[in-house]
């Protein structure tokens, strides 16, 4: 079947002073104010609801509005008014009455409907339920088809709107008074997921049901549990039932069938209903004072068992399948947000200048470089924080933004990760730890620098390549680590080049690694950190890297 | 999953032998239970590590992580026969300060008595 889009359901019906209509035909609705009284329905044109339609006597209907309340009153029609299914000469008309002139199945008006911004998904339900998709189609099948459009059009917090609209037309198909679903909890308890009565008004938190029978039903292997208290002398001395007047109970397990049992040794034998697990219950019922609901037919519990069972699984699978999007979408956004926060915006002095760059083997990598300057200096940081992805991405941002202030403020090297270094430990982030290496050169060449767990940086000095040793512990991974600072007097011309493991652990089709010899003899040769990357990447060949690689030159341009 | 340990005693210290690669994931989490599981009967641990071919970065955090837990528990760990990988990487992260290294299992036994 085809549904039709609902043209901005947020502008159908409901908001403003006067209660509306709304008319639907097909696929086709609107929405009319009740802006006087009495508002008349006919075939008639003059009427204020024109239904053109032989059925439809001329002089229908009015409704009339008389001290806040709104009837429904027929005009001695030749076919009759109907509000919820039921003949009418006159009826207090409640909101999301559904109202029928002359014939059933074809148009209806809705008085007043329930609006609010997620009631889209309630709205959009009235409109197929009065779709003539098929004689055979029941109310449940035409939920599950809802559920299907809803998943489609990727409406949020279906699982609630369809539980109660699944007691509603649970109440509906039984004439019960009262009803509620309840849904198995991981822990196995049962908990009221949504109860309605058949006035329409939600209940919550009710007390007022048969525990008992609830239990009954959940542990007996039949589809349903019809009870007549009346009937059954030895449920007349339970207590809810006794309390609440209850009359007859219909509890309906739902359960979920498996579609092949797999029937493991540890379970040689099992009872008829064993393989199909309960995900929880339908519950309706009436009071003495009310109708009789015992001589509901078999068949539409059963048909309601199954369909009912089905459609909360379906709708918890789009529930599941809404939350993982919600999920792959702040993914998304943190995933952008970090990489602004990593983007590099490099400071230009008259005496340094800077190139890095970073190649990810991952969407979001543990590898990181950032620059900063002040009047007399100017700062690059290398990081590689251990582990990958998203708690990776957290701690390298983290570091990023204690490193850049603590630079800004001009503090000691040393100082700088011995701070950052105190606060991940103090945290206790569980085996979480970054190498750093920071290099501060001043306007005098004067270059500053610290290492924490990092290769030796590589000092070339006119093709002349060196590694200072100075090397400290990781930060994050002993609280008591102490570090020490280096400092070297650089030459104008020359060169501090940082690298992380990606680069020297880059293997190739054989295993080897890229390792420091390689590194020391491209950097001592080439003139640039890009010369390193085509370097590297001509050795691994097709091998994709496993770790992050980054290079960082700065070089002192005096 | 491409580690193996193997655990024995010799005179009151549990000596375990590990074979193959400490990478962060499942061979991690296995030396960190395995590792827990020793120090709640023995205090003297010795590692002998003269088999793993390899250690990356989470794999060194576990290790230092265990280490740490010994020492507060007043436990102690100590690494035998670090193979070339091993003991660079604990190098360049100057971790051979901290652990205490020794170049065969004999050795580290010793430092025990």
């Amino acid at each position: 079947m085809a549904v039709a889009p609902i043209s901005n359901p947020g502008t159908t019906a409901g908001s403003g002073a006067f209660p509306s209509l709304v008319l639907v035909q097909g696929s086709d609705q609107r929405s009319l104010p009740l802006i006087h009284s009495p508002f008349t329905v006919g075939r008639k044109v003059d009427k204020d609801l024109v239904i053109a339609d032989p059925r439809v006597s001329r002089d229908h209907a009015q409704i009339v509005h008389e001290a806040g309340v709104y009837w429904i009153i027929d005009q001695g029609s030749k076919h009759g008014t109907f509000v919820n299914g039921e003949k009418i000469e006159r009826h207090k008309l409640d909101r999301n009455d559904l109202l029928e002139f002359g014939a059933r199945g074809g148009t209806y008006v809705i008085f007043n409907p329930l609006h609010a911004g997620s009631n889209t998904a309630r709205e959009f339900l009235s409109q197929i339920s009065g779709l003539n998709i098929s004689t055979d189609t029941t109310d449940l099948e035409k939920l599950t088809m809802f559920l299907e459009a809803a998943r489609k059009l990727n409406t949020t917090g279906v699982l609630d709107e369809i539980l109660v609209t699944l007691v509603e037309t649970t109440l509906k198909l039984t004439r019960a008074e009262r009803g509620y679903v309840f849904l198995k909890a991981e822990d196995g308890s049962l908990h009221l997921a949504a109860g309605c009565n058949s006035k329409g008004e939600r209940l919550t938190n009710d007390q007022t049901f048969s525990n008992s029978i609830l239990q009954d039903a959940l542990h007996s292997a039949s589809e349903f549990l019809v009870t007549d208290t009346s009937q059954s002398l030895d449920l007349a001395g339970r207590h809810s039932i006794v309390a609440y007047d209850l009359r007859t109970v219909i509890c309906i397990p739902l359960r979920k069938y498996a579609v092949q049992t797999i029937r493991t040794k540890q379970e040689p034998s099992e009872p008829a209903n064993a393989g199909s697990e309960i995900i929880g219950a339908l519950y309706v019922d009436s009071r003495f004072a009310s109708r009789d609901i015992s001589s509901v037919s078999h068949d539409i519990l059963k048909a309601i068992a199954v369909e009912a069972a089905q459609l909360i699984e379906n709708a918890r699978l789009v529930q599941a399948e809404e939350e993982a999007r919600r999920y792959q979408q702040e993914l998304s956004i943190a995933s952008s947000i970090q990489q602004r926060l990593m983007e590099i915006h490099i400071p230009e002095v008259p005496f340094a200048r800077m190139s890095g760059r970073n190649m990810s083997c991952k969407e979001i990598g543990g590898d990181f470089f950032d620059a900063t300057s002040t009047t007399d200096h100017f700062a690059v940081v290398v990081a590689d924080v251990c582990g990958k992805g998203v708690s990776a991405a957290l701690l390298a941002s983290t570091l990023q933004g204690m490193v850049y202030s603590h630079l800004v403020a001009q503090m000691p090297l040393a100082d700088i990760v011995a701070a950052v270094n105190r606060f991940f430990t103090q945290k206790h982030l569980g085996e979480k730890y970054a190498t750093v290496v920071i290099a501060r050169i001043s306007r005098t060449g004067e270059l500053e620098y610290v290492n924490c767990g990092h290769v030796p940086p590589l000092l070339v000095s006119q093709h002349h390549v060196s590694r200072p040793q100075l090397g400290n512990l990781p930060v994050g991974l002993l609280p008591d680590a102490t570090y020490e600072a280096g400092k070297l007097q650089l030459k104008p011309g020359d060169r501090f080049i940082i690298v992380t493991d990606g680069v020297t652990e880059a293997e190739n089709a054989r295993g080897d690694f890229y390792d420091n010899e390689r590194l020391e003899d491209v950097a001592g040769k080439s003139s640039g950190m890009e010369e390193i990357f085509t370097s590297v990447s001509n050795f691994c060949g097709g091998t994709p890297l496993n770790d992050d690689c980054t290079v960082v030159e700065l070089v002192y341009t005096g | 999953m491409n580690l193996k340990m193997d655990t024995k005693a010799v005179n009151g210290v549990s000596v375990v032998h590990c074979s193959g690669r400490i990478v962060f994931g499942d061979e991690a989490a296995f030396l960190r239970t395995k590792l827990k599981e020793i120090l709640s009967t023995s205090k003297k641990i010795v590692l002998d590590l003269s088999e793993v071919t390899y250690i990356d970065s989470g794999g060194l955090g576990t290790l230092v992580g265990c280490y740490s837990t010994a020492r507060s528990s007043g436990a102690d760990i100590k690494l035998a026969g670090l193979g070339q990988r091993v003991r660079d990487v604990l190098q360049i992260t100057k971790l051979v300060t901290v652990f205490e290294v020794y170049d065969s299992e004999q050795k580290a036994l010793a430092a025990f008595h």
